[in-house]
C-alpha cells in the first residue's frame, strides 16, 4: 500500500517575527514495515538556512531558520510512504497468546546482555513527560501477571484504556499532566499513548511513543473531505527477543496498514512535529494544521 | 598566661590533627622536609606579621573585585584566601600529575563513546540506566565531535588525601570547571603579600597552564577558520556565583566576555553583536551549563543560551568548549564503574585511585548503602539547584529514614561514596594556626598529544576541624597551592610568551558586545545623574541649615528644583504644602529610597549594576573607587540618621568626591576607544539634561531682586561656578551673567553649550550607521541645539514676559533643548544598542525538560 500524506502547518503572528529557529519532525522515517519513498518540505516564506538530518532515535528532522521579518509561517510537507505487505499480514494473523510471558520478559530484561535488549532499557525509564507514579502502576496492575503472555496483556491494557477513557479534545492540551488524564479519564491520542507507556514502564516493560498518521475512511457513499485527517499517536512495546510491537489505544487495535509512522521517541517531547523559538511577533499567534492521507495505489510494487 | 608575647607565640603553635594524616607533620611528630622552610618563614613573620599580610591580601582581593556569590538571597562575598599556602613536593606531584593525565585521557574516551557508538552500554560495561536516566545525557548532542582527538578539553578533579597518605579523586568537573581563575588570583595575591617566601620556595608557576589553554583554544579555532579566530567567553551573567572568575579570565586571556543575548545565529554561523555590526565567532569557551545553551534543542525555556547554537556546532561552524553534552561525565555513578571502564579502554586500572563508590541503581550496592549509611556520603547523580550531598554519620533518625526512603524510591539517581577523612593542613583562622581538612581541585587542559595539568590548583579548607562539607557555598576558605620545585624555574609570563596577533587593535575592531557599550553609556549617565542630584541636595541642605532664614519663596523654589532635577515627582511640586513646610522626610527619601526611581540611592545602584556588566573593562583603580562607592552607599543611611540637625551635607561629601574620582579616572586612564566615547557621551547627555532641568526649574520664574540673587547663587554653587562668577562679574550679579556662564560659555565645562559641543564631537567619531541623504537624526538634533543657543539673545532670555512673572523665551529654549537631548539619546539607543527582546517558544511547553 502506498500513501501520499500532506501535512500543512500554518502559523500567523500578531506582529512580524524578525528571527525564527525551528525544528520539524514531520518527515516519515523508515521502519521495518514502511519505507518513505519521497518527502518534500516547503517552508513559506523561504527558509534562510535548512538542514535535514537523522536524530538520536533515527527520526528524520528538518532544522530551518527564517532570518528576515515575516508575519506567517507555512510548513508544507508532502510525502509518499509505502507500507510493506508484511505488516498487513503479520499483525492481523498474530496470535498474541504465543509469545513470552510477563515474568519471562522481566527476567530477560534484567539478565540478557544482547545489544537490542540493553538498548531497549532506555524506554523503561521515566522521560520528561512520562513519570511513573503509584496510581499508574495501580491502573496497570490488573493486566499484568507473571504467567500471562506479555503481548496479550498489552492488548488488554490497550482495550481497557479504549474502554475506560473518553476521547475528548477539549479536555487536555499538549502539556496536561498524565495524572490529570488518569484522574479525569479523558484525553486524546497523545494522552492515551502516554498513559499506556507509563503503565508499561511502571511494570518494567520498555515502551516508546510513536507519532504518525491514520488513514480515515469517509462514511459509505460520501466523499472524503480535504484536510480532515489528523496526525495521530500510539505506542510500541518491546518484547525481549521478539521485537517491538505497536498498539493503538485510541482505536483499540494494533496498527497495521492504515497507520503510517512519522517518528518515535520516549514521549511526545522527543517527536513534537514543530518546535522552535522566535524573536518579536507580538503576544499571540494563530495556528492551523491540516492533514490529508490518501491512497496512491494498493499495489506495493510501483 | 599573662605575658602577651608568649600568647602571641602560642598562636603559631600548630597542633597537628590527631588520628588523621597531617600535611606538615609525620606520625612521630617529625616535620616533613618540604614544610620546613614555610613554617620557619611563618615563625619569623610572627602572628602580627601574618595578620598584617592577611589584611593586605584581603585588601588586594577586594580591590580586584574578587567575589563569590552564594546563598539565598544572593550575597556577594569577598573571596576568602588563607595566607598559609598548601604545599606539595615536586616528586609526589609528578605522580599525581601523571595520574590526572591518565584520568583525563580516559574520560575523553568515555565522552567520545557516550555520544558515539556507546560501546560501554552495548558491551555491558555500564548499566544502560546509568547513562539513560542521567540529566546530563543530552540526546540532541549525539554524534557531535570536535575537529580534534580530544573531545574533553578541560577537566578538573577534586581530590583529598586519605588516612594512608594516598591522594584520591572524589569527583570530576567536566561541564565548565570553575576555579582555575581563582587559583590564578590566589597566586597573584600570594606572590605580593609573601614575596620572599614565595620566591625562595621555588614554586612552579601557573602561567604555563593558561598559555596551554590559549594555545589549545587557538588551535581548535584555527581548524575551522583561515582568518584570525575570534574566541569569546560565555557567561550566564553578573549574578552567577563565579562571575568574578569569568570576567577575570576574559581579561587575562584577552577574550570578550559575552552573555547569551550578545550572540546570535545567522546564516548558519555564530555572531557577536558588536557596535560595528555582527562579528563572526569561532570558538565559545562556555561557563554556561550545556543544557542551557540552546532553547531550540535543549532546555526550551532557557534565556541563557543562544537559539540555534547546537545546529551551528553540529555543522562545524563553531566550537564550544567543553563540548555540549560533556556534563554527562560529572555523573558520579561513573566512578563506581571506572575500574571496568579503564580495563575496557586501557586494559589496566588508573594509577591515581578513585574513592570507593556505590550506585544505588545496582540492587547489591543499594543494599550495602542502606546498611552502611554511617560510613558513606550520599550524592545525587545530577547536580541541580537545591540538591546536595548527605553525610550518613550526621543524619538523625528522621533524616536517615527519609533519605533511605528516597534512595529506595529513586535508586537510579543516587550514589554513595566511602567517607574519606581528609588530611589536615595548617590554616590561619581567627588569629592562629589551626589544623583544617583540605580538598584540592586540579585543572587540566588538552594539549597536542595529551593534557597539561596546572602545577598547583585550588585548595579549600574547612571552617572547622570536622570538615565534612567543603565547598565555597558553605564558607570554606581557599588556599594557594604550591608545588615546590627542587630548583628555580625559568620565568615565563603569559603576555611576553605569546603576543596575540588578533588581539592587537582589538579596540578598533570593537571587540566587545553592544551590551557592554550600552552599559558604559548608562554608567556615564547614572554617575552624572547621581552627582548632580547630590550637589543640589548638598546646596539645599546648606541653605536650609543656614542661620540666615531664607525667604519662603526662595526656599520653596529650591526644594521644587530638587524634585525637578531628580524627577521624583510629585515630591515638592505636587502641591502638597505640608511637604514644603516639613521637607526633611521627602529629602531623605530622595536620597535613601532605593525603590524610588530617580533617588540618589537608586541611581547609584544602577551605576553599580552597570559596572558589574562591564567589569572586565575596568582597571584596578576603577575597581577600587567602585568599592569605595559601594561602601559609602552603605554608610549613607546611618550617616543621615540624625537628619537635618547635624550637617547632613557632610554625609554627602564623600560620595561626591568618589564620583569625581571616578570621572577623573575615566578621563585620565581610559583609552580613547569606542568604550570611552560611549561612556563620555552618556555623561555629556546627562550633564546637559541636568543643567537644563536645573536652569528651568530655578531661573525661569522671576523673583524679587534679593531672592533672585539667592537662587542664582545657589545654582552657581551647586554647579561649582560661584567662584568664577564672583571673580568675573565682581561688580554686580545679574541673571544675564549667570545665564551666560551656565548656558553659553564654551569654556565652562559645566555649561550646556559645552556639553552639546562635546556630544557633537563624539557623534562625529562613532562608526557611521547607514542613513539617507544629509545628516543623521541625532546630528541634526545637536546641530539645532547648538545653533539655538548661539542664536538666542541673552537679554531676551533674561527678560520677563509681559508681567507674567516668567522668562518665557528662556523657558521655550530650555524645553526645546531638553527635547533635543532626549531625542538624541534615544537615537543613540536605537542605532547602537541591541533591543531584541527575550525570545518566545513556538509551542509553549510547560513540562520539565529535565528528568
Amino acid at each position: 500500500m502506498i500513501y501520499q500524506i500532506r501535512h500543512v502547518t500554518h502559523y500567523e503572528y500578531e506582529k512580524p517575527v524578525t528571527l525564527g529557529y525551528n525544528l520539524a519532525q514531520l518527515l516519515p522515517r523508515d521502519t521495518h514495515y514502511q519505507s518513505c519513498m519521497r518527502s518534500d518540505i516547503k517552508v513559506t516564506p523561504r527558509q534562510t538556512t535548512g538542514q535535514r538530518r537523522t536524530d538520536y532515535f533515527g527520526n528524520e528532522t528538518f532544522y530551518f531558520t527564517l532570518e528576515y521579518p515575516h508575519k506567517e509561517l507555512i510548513v508544507d510537507v508532502s510525502s509518499d510512504v509505502r507500507i510493506h505487505d508484511s505488516k498487513t499480514s503479520r499483525d492481523m494473523e498474530m496470535d498474541l497468546d504465543l509469545g513470552i510471558t510477563c515474568g519471562q520478559a522481566s527476567m530477560i530484561l534484567q539478565q540478557n546482555r544482547e545489544i537490542e535488549v540493553l538498548e531497549s532499557r532506555e524506554f523503561v525509564l521515566d522521560s520528561p513527560m512520562i513519570k511513573v507514579f503509584p496510581a499508574l502502576r495501580e491502573y496497570a496492575r490488573s493486566s499484568f501477571n507473571r504467567d500471562r503472555p506479555l503481548l496479550s496483556a498489552v492488548r488488554e491494557l490497550t482495550h481497557r484504556i479504549y474502554k475506560d477513557f473518553k476521547y475528548d479534545p477539549e479536555s487536555t492540551n499538549v502539556a496536561t499532566p498524565l495524572a490529570d488524564v488518569l484522574e479525569n479519564r479523558s484525553g486524546v491520542c497523545q494522552d492515551f499513548a502516554h498513559l499506556a507507556i507509563g503503565c508499561l514502564r511502571s511494570v518494567g516493560i520498555p515502551a516508546r511513543y510513536v507519532s504518525g498518521y491514520l488513514e480515515t475512511l469517509p462514511p459509505p457513499g460520501q466523499e472524503k473531505l480535504v484536510g480532515s485527517d489528523a496526525s495521530h499517536a500510539w505506542f510500541a512495546v518491546y518484547s525481549p527477543g521478539e521485537g517491538w510491537f505497536e498498539f493503538d489505544p485510541t482505536n483499540d487495535n494494533m496498527p497495521a496498514e492504515h497507520h503510517i509512522t512519522t517518528a518515535w521517541g520516549r514521549d511526545y517531547g522527543d517527536v513534537s512535529p514543530l518546535k522552535g523559538v522566535f524573536f518579536d511577533g507580538g503576544d499571540s499567534q494563530k495556528l492551523k494544521v491540516s492533514v490529508d492521507v490518501s491512497r496512491v495505489s494498493a499495489n506495493a510494487e510501483l | 598566661m599573662d605575658n602577651p608575647a608568649a600568647k602571641m607565640m602560642d598562636a603559631l603553635e600548630y597542633q597537628p590533627a590527631t588520628g588523621g594524616y597531617d600535611e606538615p607533620f609525620g606520625d612521630q611528630g617529625e616535620i616533613r622536609e618540604h614544610w620546613q622552610y614555610l613554617l620557619n618563614g611563618l615563625k619569623t613573620l610572627g602572628p602580627a606579621g601574618i595578620r598584617e599580610r592577611q589584611k593586605k591580601a584581603e585588601r588586594i582581593l577586594r580591590d580586584d573585585g574578587a567575589t563569590y556569590i552564594s546563598g539565598s538571597p544572593l550575597k556577594t562575598q569577598t573571596w576568602q584566601l588563607d595566607p598559609v599556602p598548601a604545599l606539595l613536593e615536586s616528586e609526589e606531584w609528578g605522580s599525581i600529575e601523571s595520574g590526572l593525565l591518565e584520568r583525563a585521557e580516559l574520560l575523553n574516551l568515555v565522552l567520545k563513546d557516550l555520544y558515539g557508538e556507546r560501546e560501554l552500554v552495548r558491551r555491558g560495561v555500564l548499566p544502560p540506566e546509568l547513562l539513560y536516566s542521567h540529566g546530563g545525557f543530552l540526546r540532541a548532542c549525539q554524534g557531535i565531535s570536535l575537529p580534534d582527538d580530544h573531545q574533553l578539553i578541560l577537566h578538573a578533579a577534586d581530590m583529598v588525601r586519605g588516612q594512608d597518605g594516598q591522594m584520591l579523586v572524589i569527583g570530576d568537573r567536566t561541564q565548565a570547571p570553575s576555579g582555575a581563575g581563582y587559583a590564578l588570583e590566589n597566586r597573584t595575591v600570594m606572590s605580593r603579600v609573601l614575596p620572599s617566601l614565595f620566591r625562595d620556595s621555588h614554586v612552579h608557576r601557573l602561567s604555563l597552564f593558561f598559555q596551554s589553554l590559549r594555545h589549545k583554544l587557538n588551535d581548535l579555532a584555527n581548524a575551522i577558520t583561515s582568518e584570525a579566530p575570534r574566541i569569546v567567553i560565555l557567561t550566564p551573567g553578573a549574578l552567577n556565583e563565579t562571575y568574578f572568575e569569568h570576567a577575570y579570565l576574559a581579561n587575562y586571556l584577552g577574550y570578550p566576555l559575552v552573555q547569551g543575548s550578545d550572540l546570535q545565529v545567522r546564516n548558519g554561523c555564530l555572531w557577536m553583536k558588536s557596535l560595528g555590526g555582527l562579528e563572526r565567532v569561532d570558538l565559545v569557551l562556555r561557563r554556561v551549563d550545556d543544557f542551557y545553551c540552546d532553547p531550540v534543542e535543549l532546555k526550551s525555556d532557557s534565556q541563557l543560551g543562544v537559539p540555534g547554537l547546537l545546529e551551528v556546532v553540529r555543522s562545524g561552524k563553531v566550537i564550544v568548549v567543553n563540548p555540549l553534552g560533556s556534563g554527562i561525565l560529572e555523573n558520579p555513578a561513573l566512578l563506581r564503574y571506572l575500574p571496568q571502564i579503564s580495563q575496557h579502554f586501557l586494559g589496566r586500572e588508573l594509577s591515581l585511585p578513585t574513592v570507593k563508590s556505590y550506585w544505588c541503581g545496582d540492587p547489591q550496592d543499594l543494599t550495602y548503602v542502606l546498611e552502611n549509611l554511617d560510613k558513606l556520603v550520599i550524592k545525587p547523580t545530577f547536580r541541580r539547584p537545591g540538591s546536595h550531598s548527605y553525610f550518613g554519620s550526621e543524619l538523625n533518625d528522621d533524616e536517615r529514614q527519609r533519605l533511605c526512603q528516597q534512595l529506595k524510591k529513586r535508586p537510579l539517581h543516587y550514589v554513595a561514596q566511602e567517607y574519606i577523612t581528609p588530611s589536615s593542613t595548617p590554616a590561619w583562622q581567627e588569629g592562629q594556626l589551626v589544623s583544617r581538612p583540605a580538598l584540592l581541585r586540579s585543572f587540566s587542559v588538552a594539549s597536542h598529544s595529551s593534557y597539561s595539568v596546572m602545577p598547583g590548583g585550588l585548595t579549600r579548607v574547612g571552617r572547622n576541624d570536622q570538615g565534612l562539607m567543603l565547598s565555597n557555598q558553605t564558607g570554606a576558605a581557599s588556599k594557594d597551592t604550591w608545588i615546590l620545585a627542587s630548583e628555580p624555574e625559568k620565568q615565563i609570563s603569559l603576555r611576553e610568551a605569546q603576543p596575540h596577533p588578533f588581539q592587537a587593535g582589538a579596540e578598533k575592531r570593537a571587540a566587545f558586545p553592544c551590551r557592554v557599550v550600552e552599559n558604559l553609556y548608562w554608567m556615564g549617565r547614572y554617575a552624572e545623574r547621581a552627582e548632580s542630584a547630590l550637589r543640589l541636595l548638598r546646596t539645599v541642605f546648606v541653605q536650609l541649615n543656614s542661620t540666615y532664614a531664607m525667604p519662603e519663596q526662595t526656599r520653596n523654589l529650591l526644594l521644587r528644583s530638587v524634585t525637578d532635577l531628580t524627577t521624583t515627582y510629585p515630591g515638592f511640586v505636587g502641591g502638597d504644602s505640608s511637604l514644603l513646610a516639613e521637607p526633611e522626610p521627602e529629602l531623605m527619601s530622595v536620597i535613601l529610597d532605593g525603590q524610588r526611581a530617580g533617588s540618589v540611592t537608586s541611581n547609584l545602584n544602577n551605576l553599580l549594576k552597570c559596572t558589574d556588566q562591564v567589569r572586565e573593562m575596568l582597571s584596578a583603580d576603577t575597581q577600587r573607587v567602585i568599592n569605595d562607592l559601594r561602601d559609602q552607599l552603605e554608610a549613607l543611611e546611618p550617616a543621615l540618621q540624625h537628619g537635618l540637625t547635624s550637617a547632613p551635607e557632610e554625609a554627602l561629601d564623600p560620595l561626591v568626591t568618589t564620583l569625581l574620582a571616578l570621572s577623573g579616572l575615566w578621563q585620565e586612564s581610559m583609552v580613547r576607544g569606542l568604550g570611552w566615547r560611549f561612556m563620555d557621551l552618556g555623561r555629556r547627555v546627562e550633564k546637559g539634561l541636568q543643567a537644563v532641568r536645573l536652569l528651568r526649574s530655578s531661573l525661569v520664574q522671576v523673583l524679587p531682586e534679593q531672592e533672585q540673587m539667592e537662587v542664582l547663587e545657589a545654582v552657581l554653587l551647586c554647579s561649582e561656578n560661584l567662584i568664577t562668577f564672583r571673580r568675573r562679574y565682581s561688580e554686580e550679579s545679574e541673571i544675564e551673567q549667570g545665564l551666560e556662564l551656565l548656558l553659553y560659555d564654551a569654556s565652562n565645562p559645566r555649561s550646556v553649550f559645552y556639553q552639546i559641543e562635546l556630544i557633537r564631537k563624539h557623534l562625529s567619531e562613532l562608526p557611521v550607521a547607514a542613513h539617507g541623504v544629509g545628516l543623521a537624526d541625532e546630528d541634526r538634533f545637536m546641530l539645532e541645539a547648538s545653533s539655538s543657543i548661539q542664536l538666542s539673545k541673552l537679554s531676551e532670555l533674561a527678560a520677563e514676559y509681559e508681567d507674567s512673572q516668567s522668562r518665557q523665551a528662556l523657558d521655550q529654549l530650555l524645553v526645546r533643548l531638553r527635547h533635543l537631548l532626549q531625542e538624541t539619546s534615544s537615537q543613540i539607543g536605537d542605532k547602537y544598542f541591541d533591543h531584541i527582546k527575550a525570545h518566545q517558544q513556538l509551542v509553549r511547553t510547560s513540562w520539565d525538560d529535565e528528568l
